[in-house]
């Protein structure tokens, strides 16, 4: 078995048009399938940010997914940053 | 006609008919599920789908105790959770990616399964041994009714070739039921051959009757 | 997508009765004209536009707005064409693409020919959408392999690119050893019959001087073969454009932009809308 990466924790900001009431489900849904914690959820127009926290393998995972997303959204970009961890 | 009445198990297979490091398709009440068993001779099952892209799970290949999807190589273990992930070997797959797993027992020769959490042992079937699974392209009244047998809780009870018989039968598809024929326990090699040629009768006659009420 | 070019058949295997076969669910007939030039006609005699291009005949039930791609590396003139000839498969001819665009696979159905374990790893690669050809393209992709071409000798580290110049056609270039610097090109060209049967014609211009014609038919055949059973067991049967009952990985990225143009689009025959 591997030695599990560190985990990381990240801001993605999904851009596009985001604003269909099912895309958050959807991202909650989905990190939940990749064995994310995703929290502090903020929509805007055009955009939506998540926190997600885990192997980074996964996050990009879920960065692959949520490019395509639910059929009633166009996600045109997806920007990322690292999330310091408050100690 | 009630196949499966009170008990949650179901009955998909016979014990030989998935050796050590088989895995086999089957239908569980309509959903489509793979059967396998480890190297080590545990039997297991899960949905028939991997949770990656879709591929039939019943197509890949077990490898020590555990199930590879043929498409990507993703590994699942008895649990039904993904071990690994080839395209990206450092990852240690979370839990919740998973095939579905599903409870399974081995008993008597027969391999039953259940869809939900169940406390109870399948039923017993005492007196009984395996002795084939056959695929009938007939309904299950139509295997009762040219069997001339009686129907039990989870199939039909029959007399052949002066020989007390029983045959699970399940549902796999419209026009597809699978039977799992079982005879009682004193049944000689010879009385064994005899029933197995008129299994055959039955079946002739399940499946033209079938085809006949198809037409219809 | 009706607006888009199919191929329905080889130049070289037009005859004048023709071969009666299905686009988009609709009968049409190919066939060589009195010229000798080739004809699509539809069951109620309209006849459809056409294109000569890579060894195949496509049509469009529509009116394409733009002509058939083109593949510039393939007009060398000591390339070697192949006509590989038509495969039947029973899956959309959207995962018959997806499917030609992955390279994780290798190892598992194309086992000591394309990849081999324990080289399963896909390391990153970059995918964007050419905006100005409006073509998806996938590059730096790598991969291992014991055998890559058929005038291969041992296993190396083959670099490829993808690229997909309309909804149900590939193309595929790859690093070609006995020309360093020159890429392999191998095609794939999917008549979608129906939502879920299509006809696929591989079609290859390669630098191989030594390798039979036939040889390199039958390579190309097997790979392809060994497709087709994964193709006509994955569920759902449509390509979904949700993939919200998958998993897809960075590996997948390739197919991910893929599904991603194709929704852009509006390409949805052969497709799964919801995640089912």
């Amino acid at each position: 078995m591997p030695d599990l990466m560190p985990p990381r924790r990240e801001r993605l900001e999904i851009l596009g048009e985001v604003n269909s009431p099912s895309f958050v489900p959807w991202i909650k849904r989905h990190s939940g399938r990749l064995g994310l914690e995703a929290s502090a959820f903020s929509v805007a127009p055009g955009r939506i940010g998540v926190t997600v926290a885990g192997q980074p393998d996964l996050i990009d995972a879920l960065e692959v997914g949520c490019l395509l997303g639910p059929i009633d959204v166009w996600v045109s970009a997806i920007d990322r940053a690292p999330v310091a961890d408050l100690i | 006609m009630r196949l499966n009445a009170s008990s949650p198990w179901i009955p998909l297979a016979l014990s030989g008919d998935i050796p050590n490091g088989t895995v086999i398709p089957a239908t569980l009440c309509s959903k489509p599920i793979a059967i396998w068993r480890s190297q080590s001779g545990q039997v297991n099952a899960n949905g028939n789908r991997c949770p990656h892209r879709g591929m039939r799970l019943s197509h890949g290949f077990v490898r020590g105790e555990t199930l590879s999807c043929i498409y990507h190589g993703w590994r699942f273990g008895q649990d039904g959770a993904c071990q690994h992930i080839p395209a990206h070997p450092d990852v240690v797959p979370p839990a919740s990616i998973n095939c579905g797993p599903l409870q399974v027992a081995e008993q008597d020769g027969v391999i039953w399964v259940a869809e939900d959490q169940v406390e109870s042992q399948p039923p017993r079937l005492d007196g009984l041994k395996p002795l084939r699974s056959l695929v009938f392209c007939a309904e299950p009244e139509a295997i009762l009714t040219a069997s001339g047998g009686t129907e039990v809780d989870l199939g039909v009870e029959a007399t052949l070739a002066g020989t007390r018989i029983c045959l699970l039968l399940q549902g796999q598809a419209p026009a597809e039921t699978l039977c799992l024929v079982l005879v009682d326990q004193a049944t000689s090699p010879k009385a064994c051959a005899e029933i197995s040629r008129a299994l055959e009768g039955i079946r002739r006659r399940a499946e033209g009757e079938t085809e006949k009420r198809g037409a219809a | 997508m009706i607006d888009a070019w199919y191929p329905v058949g080889l130049i070289s295997g037009l005859t004048r009765e023709g071969r009666e076969t299905l686009l988009m669910e609709q009968p049409i007939t190919v066939r060589a004209g009195k010229t000798g030039k080739p004809e699509v006609v539809t069951a109620d005699g309209r006849s459809l536009p056409i294109v000569e291009r890579f060894g195949h005949v496509w049509t469009s039930l529509g009116t394409p707005e733009k002509d058939l791609f083109t593949i510039p590396e393939a007009d060398h003139p000591e390339r070697v064409l192949v006509d590989v000839g038509v495969v039947r498969v029973k899956c959309s001819p959207l995962r018959a693409v997806e499917n030609f665009l992955d390279i994780a696979h290798f190892p598992f159905v194309h086992t000591d020919i394309l990849g081999a374990e324990p080289h399963t790893e896909v390391e990153k690669y970059d995918v964007k959408i050419r905006e100005e050809e409006d073509e998806v393209w996938a590059t730096k992709v790598k991969f291992f392999q014991p055998q890559a071409a058929k005038s291969a000798e041992e296993g190396i580290t083959t670099e490829y690119m993808y690229r997909v110049p309309s909804p149900t056609s590939s193309v595929l270039y790859k690093t070609c050893p006995p020309r360093p610097g020159e890429w392999d090109v191998i095609c794939l060209f999917v008549q979608p019959l129906t939502e879920t049967l299509c006809d696929v014609w591989p079609w290859m211009a390669l630098f191989d001087e030594d390798t039979s014609m036939t040889d390199l038919i039958h390579f190309q055949q097997l790979i392809f073969l060994q497709d087709r059973s994964i193709l006509e067991n994955q569920i759902p049967a449509r390509l979904p454009l949700d993939p919200g009952m998958e998993t897809p990985t960075r590996a997948d990225l390739t197919s991910i932009a893929y599904r991603r143009w194709l929704k852009q689009h509006g390409y949805t025959y052969g497709a799964e809308l919801v995640a089912q």
